[in-house]
C-alpha cells in the first residue's frame, strides 16, 4: 500500500505542475518552458508572506501568495508575451526559455541560496498519518492529493462550463474565429497565464511546504514536462495519465529495480511516446501538427 | 586651483594609487555563487570575503592589502574554466581559490598548473592530489575528507552496540556516489550488514520512494554522505512512513540549523567543524562580524570560508612582503595555523601532505532534555598519511 501512496503523490505533484503547460499550450500553442521558474516564484512568493510578520494566519500567507502568482504569470503576459503576438511559435517559446533563466539569477539574488522552511515560518506542523496498515503519508502529501483533485475539478469545470473557459477553447481551436466572435484574445491569454502560473504556484507551495524550498525545486517543474507531453499537450485529462504512468514507472523502478534509472525513465517514456504517438495518449493530432 | 596644479596633484594622487595598488596581494576565487549548487557553496565565499575584509580592515597581511577578485561560476565547468583564465591572465592572482562543484575541478587546475600558480580548494570538497603525495600547487581547507569521514561514521556506528542493518544514501553524482560506494565495502570489512543502498538522483520531487525502500530493506542505521538537501529530505521521508532507526549524516553548512529544526534525538551530524553551539570567542567574532557587514548567510554558515580565509592570512604572512605565487606556494608547502577551535586540531600542510596530517571529528544530535544541540562524540583524531 505505501507504494500506492507515493505513486499517488508523486503522480499529484507531476499533474499540478503539468496542467500549467497544458493550460497555456491549449490556449496559445506555446510551449511554456519557464513554467518550472513560475513554480518557483509562487513558492519564494510564499516563503516572502510567511516571513511578513503583520499578515497573522498561515492561510492570510497562503492567500495573498497565491494572489501575487496569478498577478505574476499576468504580468508576464501583459508585459513579455503580449509582444510576441504574431511572431512564430519558436520565438515564443525562446522568449519563455530567456524568461526561466532571468528568473532563475533573480531568485538567488532576492533570497539567497540558502534552504528556507515555511512550514516553520507559518508554523504549521507536518505529522505523519497512517492511511492503511503500513502505509503513511504526510499531512502536506494528503492535502497535496486533495488539493490536486480540487484544482483539476474546478479546471474541468471552468472550461466545461464557465463563460471564460468557453473563449479559451474558443481561442485554441481557432483564434482569428474567436476574436471576429468579439473574444478579447489578449485577456484570455493573459488569463490563461495568470491560471496556469497559480496552478504551478501551488504545487511550488505545497512541495515547499512538505519538503523545504530552495533554486533546486526549478528541477522538479522541469521532471513534470514529460508527463504533460505523454498525456497530451492539449489535455488536461491527458495530465493526469501521462503524470500517473510517469509517476507509477518511477516508484517501482525505485522500489524493485535500480533507483537511478527513475531519473530516467520519464525521459525514455517520452521519447518511446514520440515515436509511436507524437501527440500524446490524449491530445489532438492535428493540434501538434501545427507545431 | 590653477589647471597646472590640479593636473601635478592628479598626477601624483594616480601615482599614489597605482604604488598602493602594486602593493595588493591579489587572490582571484571561482565559486557557485548561484546556480542549483549554490547553497552549498555561498555562505562560504561570504566567510572568506568577510575574514578577508575584517584582515585588510586591520592593515592587512605583512603590510599589503588583499583584493579579493570573485567571480561567479554557478558550478559550471566552463564557467569555471573562464573564470580561471579571467583571473590568471588579466588580474594577474597570485593565488586561485576554488569553492564550487567538482565540474569544474579540472579546469582550473589545468590552468594554475599551466601558470605555476596556487589553488586553494576551500568548501568545495578536496581533490585526491591534495592527499600525500600531494600536487605542489594543489592545497584544501574543506572539511570533508574522502574515505576519512566513511572510516569515523562506521567507527561511532560500530561502538553504538547492537544488531547493526546498515542503510546508505547517496546523491546521484560522482563524489557522493564513490564515498558512499567506498562505506559499504568497509562496512562489509566491519562486518556490518548492508541492507540497501539509495543513490538519489539531484532533481528528486518526493523522497518518500527511496525513503520506502530503504525502510523496507530493513535499516537500522542509515548513513548519508551527500548534498545536505538529499540527507535531510531523505531522512524526513523515512520519518514519514514512519521509520524509527538512527540516521548519520555529514554536518554540512547547514546542519546546525537543521538539527534545531527537526528536534530528533536519532538524527547524528558528524562533522569537521565545530557547530555554534560551542560559543566560541572565534565564533563570536564571526558573528559580530556578519552582523556588521550586514551579511546575506548567517554565521554559522560561513565557518568554511572562514578557515580558509585563515589559512590565506597564515600563507601570505609566511610568505612575505612583496611575495608572489611562487613564495607564496612555498610557504603554503609547509604551515601550520590554529583554527582557535573551529577544527579539532591546526590545519598542518607539508611538502607531501596539502589535505592535513590529522583529519578531527565530532558528532552531534539534538538533546530533547537540555533542547539544544549536544555533543554526542568528542573530536576523534585521524591520521592522514
Amino acid at each position: 500500500m505505501q507504494i500506492v501512496l507515493n505513486i499517488l503523490v508523486l503522480g499529484s505533484i507531476y499533474s499540478l505542475i503539468s496542467c500549467g503547460y497544458v493550460i497555456i499550450y491549449k490556449v496559445s500553442r506555446v510551449l511554456n518552458l519557464a513554467h518550472g521558474e513560475l513554480m518557483m516564484v509562487g513558492a519564494y512568493l510564499l516563503l516572502t508572506t510567511a516571513s511578513a510578520g503583520w499578515l497573522g494566519s498561515p492561510l492570510a500567507a497562503i492567500g495573498l501568495a497565491l494572489v501575487l502568482s496569478l498577478t505574476v504569470g499576468i504580468l508576464v503576459y501583459v508585459l513579455l508575451m503580449r509582444r510576441m503576438t504574431g511572431e512564430s511559435v519558436l520565438a515564443a517559446v525562446l522568449t519563455t526559455i530567456a524568461l526561466g533563466i532571468l528568473i532563475r539569477g533573480a531568485v538567488v539574488l532576492l533570497w539567497s541560496a540558502q534552504h528556507h522552511y515555511p512550514a516553520t515560518k507559518l508554523h504549521i506542523a507536518n505529522p505523519s498519518i497512517e492511511l492503511f496498515q503500513n502505509a503513511k503519508l504526510s499531512l502536506i502529501s494528503l492535502i497535496l492529493i486533495g488539493v490536486t483533485v480540487a484544482t483539476y475539478a474546478a479546471l474541468f469545470a471552468f472550461m466545461r462550463f464557465g463563460r471564460w473557459g468557453l473563449r479559451m477553447r474558443a481561442t485554441g481551436q481557432n483564434a482569428l474565429l474567436a476574436a471576429q466572435r468579439g473574444v478579447n484574445l489578449h485577456a484570455v491569454y493573459a488569463l490563461a497565464w495568470g491560471i496556469s502560473t497559480f496552478t504551478g504556484a501551488v504545487a511550488g507551495m505545497l512541495i515547499a511546504l512538505d519538503s523545504g524550498l530552495d533554486s533546486t525545486i526549478v528541477m522538479i517543474g522541469l521532471k513534470a514536462f514529460p508527463a504533460a507531453l505523454v498525456g497530451g499537450l492539449d489535455s488536461l485529462a491527458g495530465a493526469i495519465i501521462g503524470s500517473i504512468i510517469i509517476s507509477a514507472s518511477e516508484v517501482i523502478l525505485i522500489q524493485h529495480f535500480n533507483p537511478l534509472l527513475s531519473d530516467a525513465v520519464p525521459f525514455l517514456i517520452l521519447i518511446a511516446m514520440l515515436v509511436i504517438r507524437p501527440w500524446g495518449l490524449f491530445g489532438t493530432r492535428e493540434e501538434l501538427d501545427r507545431v | 586651483m590653477t589647471i597646472k596644479t590640479f593636473a601635478v596633484a592628479a598626477a601624483i594622487s594616480a601615482s599614489l594609487s597605482m604604488t598602493a595598488a602594486a602593493q595588493d596581494v591579489v587572490i582571484g576565487l571561482s565559486g557557485a555563487l548561484t546556480g542549483p549548487s549554490a547553497g552549498s557553496y555561498a555562505p562560504a565565499i561570504e566567510g572568506i570575503r568577510l575574514y578577508v575584509d575584517k584582515v585588510n580592515a586591520g592593515g592587512g597581511v605583512a603590510g599589503r592589502k588583499i583584493k579579493l577578485i570573485i567571480l561567479d561560476d554557478q558550478g559550471e565547468a566552463s564557467k569555471g574554466a573562464a573564470n580561471a583564465t579571467k583571473l590568471i591572465s588579466q588580474d594577474n592572482v597570485s593565488l586561485l581559490i576554488n569553492s564550487s562543484l567538482s565540474s569544474t575541478f579540472a579546469p582550473m587546475i589545468a590552468a594554475t598548473g599551466q601558470a605555476g600558480i596556487p589553488l586553494l580548494f576551500a568548501a568545495s570538497a578536496c581533490p585526491k592530489e591534495v592527499y600525500p603525495p600531494a600536487n605542489p600547487l594543489l592545497f584544501c581547507t574543506t572539511a570533508f575528507a574522502s574515505k576519512f569521514d566513511s572510516q569515523a561514521t562506521l567507527d561511532f556506528i560500530t561502538k553504538s552496540g547492537g544488531n547493526v542493518s546498515l542503510g546508505l544514501v547517496a546523491m546521484a553524482i560522482p563524489i557522493s556516489r564513490s564515498e558512499i560506494e567506498s562505506a559499504e565495502g568497509l562496512a562489509t570489512v566491519k562486518g556490518m550488514k548492508v541492507a540497501d543502498k539509495a543513490i538519489i538522483p539531484p532533481p528528486t520531487p518526493d523522497y518518500t520512494p527511496f525513503a520506502t525502500k530503504l525502510s523496507a530493506a530493513g535499516a537500522n542505521w542509515v548513513y548519508a554522505w551527500a548534498p545536505w538537501v538529499t540527507q535531510v529530505r531523505t531522512f524526513e521521508g523515512l520519518r514519514k512512513i514512519g521509520w524509527n532507526g538512527r540516521y548519520i549524516a555529514w554536518a554540512h553548512l547547514e546542519s546546525e540549523s537543521e538539527l534545531a529544526r527537526l528536534k530528533d534525538p536519532a538524527l547524528y551530524a558528524i562533522g569537521a567543524n565545530a557547530l555554534f553551539a560551542q560559543d566560541l570567542p572565534v565564533q563570536r567574532e564571526m558573528q559580530a562580524t556578519a552582523k556588521a557587514a550586514g551579511a546575506t548567510y548567517p554565521a554559522s554558515q560561513m565557518t568554511e570560508g572562514w578557515i580558509a580565509g585563515m589559512v590565506l592570512e597564515a600563507a601570505l604572512g609566511k610568505a612575505g612582503p612583496n611575495a608572489d605565487a611562487k613564495a607564496i606556494q612555498a610557504a603554503m608547502q609547509s604551515l601550520s595555523v590554529d583554527t582557535k577551535g573551529l577544527r579539532g586540531g591546526p590545519i598542518e600542510w607539508t611538502a607531501a601532505n596539502h589535505f592535513r596530517t590529522r583529519q578531527f571529528y565530532r558528532i552531534y544530535r539534538w538533546a530533547p532534555t537540555s533542547s539544544a544541540i549536544e555533543v554526542v562524540q568528542d573530536w576523534t583524531a585521524y591520521d592522514v598519511k
